[in-house]
């Protein structure tokens, strides 16, 4: 589903040139749900916004359902993101000004779908994460789970093949984090393939593999 | 997505408040400033209805003379007439074309009136200026014994009057008979709109007016002052002043064009103010909305969307401001506030609607472009 070859990521600056990652080679299977786990600045979110192609590698390669995407124009890039890819991340990233259900919608948008069925499709993303009663909420209006049950609820709107989570729990107490997982688990028993980067040892074993990181570069 | 732009508008109104007024605001000077514009453009389409170029009024006064003044007036005439450079020769009243003299009055026919600008004008009063007949003649003196004197109108006032009959040897109120028909006759300039006029015969020998000359080309300034001496030495006492019409054209042209320049500049400085406005609101907008950019991006936005979605944002505010706007500008038309035809607004409120979307486009463009320019993937982990 996701095959990265040889990954390598530097930052440079006029002064400074960072490695972020070195030699990354993953590939993630169809049904899979996948922990990504190392210390603070390892490169876990730069490989995750990597598969989810929101950035560069500054070498090797990327496959998305084995096709290279390298060479992909900003526009199919984002269509891939639209149709494949569904992000949660850690600060939950709603938009203050939007109701929850407007929130959800947001991935359709970009779709060529009618007002009706993106509502539709909203409501019952809404429905599965359990927040159908909050949907003309606004985010400031919702606990930290709740917002990230609707994070969750965006990213799985547009019915993607792939999550990517970004320390989905990590602003959560674990009573709520541990219903996040169970969402995620959840999403996962329907087919769907979930990369999580996570700080939870305890989160990464109820997944099915565990890759780490140590500055940069990839232990197991 | 655009009701989901005008949510999102709506729910920010509080913060894009000030915007929308100062966009109303220019809106409404612009309407004003247009309406102007397109009230003098359509009036400068219309032609002036006679030919001013070579032609020179001659303004005499008696001061304190009062011996023979209508003999030394014909002798006048009669020296310019004989001059070589004049082509023609004219009498008319005090309010000649381009002067800020003017005689007006309510001209009747069968209860039927019309105010109408008056003029007294002798028999060659239509050759000096080049007039075309529409219908009709030009009267002669001869006119003058005949029962019913002569006049003639404009098609303003044949319009107003005799509506779709032809008014030619049909008589007015007053007993005075209709010879001919012309058709414009815009005395106060291109500017101006086309009055009803009303153009009688002016009596053989009189004292009073002017002395209109028409000249052939070529004929320069050291003409005048030839002119307006020999005139010096003829009528000693008086008081000669020759002037150009296309200097008086020019001065009446000003008296249209000051008041435009000047709401052109208050309109102007307003928009420089919008203008910096909303590229400062905007900027600052990105600024603060990475975070969302980035989120968009995320969820498979294009950077082409992301410039699309800034721009047209800034549509939905400005037409919150228009169609505020709109509500006070539509009243002028439907009013036929200042007398002006409803065309004239209906024009100066589509041209200000075009002017303040081009002005909102031009400047969302640079910082919607910028916005678009936003790597996701760093503005997410800013956040």
């Amino acid at each position: 589903m996701i095959t990265l070859n040889n990954i390598e990521k530097v930052y440079q600056t006029s002064t400074i040139e960072t490695l972020a990652l070195n030699n990354i080679n993953i590939d993630i299977k169809k049904g899979e749900f996948v922990s990504i786990m190392g210390p603070s600045g390892c490169g876990k979110s730069t490989l995750l916004n990597i598969m989810g192609l929101l950035d560069e590698p500054t070498k090797g390669e990327i496959l998305i359902d084995q096709k290279h995407v390298e060479q992909y124009t900003d526009k199919a890039l984002a269509l891939l993101r639209n149709q494949k890819i569904g992000f949660i991340f850690q600060s939950f990233h709603l938009i203050n000004d939007l109701s929850v259900l407007d929130n959800v919608e947001i991935p359709l948008l970009y779709r060529n779908s009618s007002a009706q069925s993106r509502r539709d499709a909203a409501r019952e993303a809404l429905e599965k994460v359990g927040l159908s009663n909050r949907m003309k909420h606004f985010p400031n209006q919702l606990s930290g789970g709740q917002k990230q049950r609707v994070a969750i609820a965006r990213a799985i709107v547009g019915k993607p093949d792939i999550i990517l989570a970004d320390e989905p729990t990590g602003n959560l107490d674990s009573a709520m984090g541990n219903e996040i997982l169970n969402i995620l688990l959840q999403l996962n028993a329907e087919g769907c393939t979930i990369v999580m980067v996570t700080h939870d040892e305890s989160m990464a074993k109820k997944t099915h593999r565990l890759i780490r990181l140590f500055d940069g570069t990839q232990v197991y | 997505m655009l009701q989901h732009l005008i949510k999102l508008i709506w729910n920010r109104k509080g913060s894009h408040l000030l915007l929308i007024i100062e966009i109303w605001a220019s809106f409404m000077v612009l309407f004003g400033v247009m309406s102007l514009v397109t009230f003098n453009l359509d009036n400068y389409r219309e032609s002036l209805g006679f030919e001013y170029e070579q032609v020179w009024a001659i303004d005499l006064s008696r001061n304190q003379d009062t011996v023979q003044t209508a003999d030394k007036i014909a002798k006048v005439l009669q020296r310019i007439k004989s001059y070589p450079e004049v082509e023609k020769v004219s009498q008319m009243s005090s309010n000649s074309p381009f002067s800020f003299s003017q005689m007006n009055s309510s001209i009747s026919r069968k209860k039927t009136s019309t105010l109408s600008d008056i003029y007294y004008a002798d028999e060659n009063f239509d050759e000096v200026f080049d007039i075309k007949m529409k219908s009709g003649r030009w009267y002669q003196s001869s006119d003058s014994v005949a029962k019913n004197k002569p006049v003639v109108i404009n098609q303003k006032t044949a319009d107003a009057l005799f509506g779709t009959e032809n008014p030619i040897g049909k008589t007015l109120d007053d007993n005075k008979i209709v010879v001919g028909v012309i058709d414009n006759f815009k005395a106060k300039g291109e500017f101006t709109k086309n009055e009803p006029a009303f153009f009688q015969l002016m009596w053989p020998r009189s004292e009073e007016g002017k002395i209109i000359i028409k000249l052939k080309s070529g004929t320069d300034a050291n003409f005048e002052a030839k002119l307006v001496k020999d005139l010096g030495n003829m009528l000693v006492g008086w008081t000669v002043e020759v002037s150009y019409l296309t200097d008086q054209r020019q001065n009446q042209h000003n008296m249209a064009l000051v008041p435009m320049i000047v709401f052109a500049i208050i309109a102007g400085f307003l928009l420089l103010n919008v203008a910096m406005g909303l590229f400062g609101i905007l900027k600052v907008n990105i600024a603060k909305r990475r975070e969302e950019i980035g989120v968009r991006r995320a969820m498979g936005a294009t950077e082409a969307d992301i410039q699309k979605q800034f721009v047209a944002e800034m549509w939905v505010i400005a037409t919150f401001a228009v169609l505020i706007g709109l509500l006070f500008a539509v009243q002028f038309p439907i009013l036929k506030v200042f007398d002006l035809a409803s065309g004239v607004y209906w024009v100066a409120i589509v041209l200000a609607i075009l002017i303040i979307y081009g002005l909102v486009t031009i400047c969302a463009f640079y910082p919607s472009r910028q916005a678009a320019k936003i790597q996701p993937a760093i503005v997410l982990h800013e956040s």
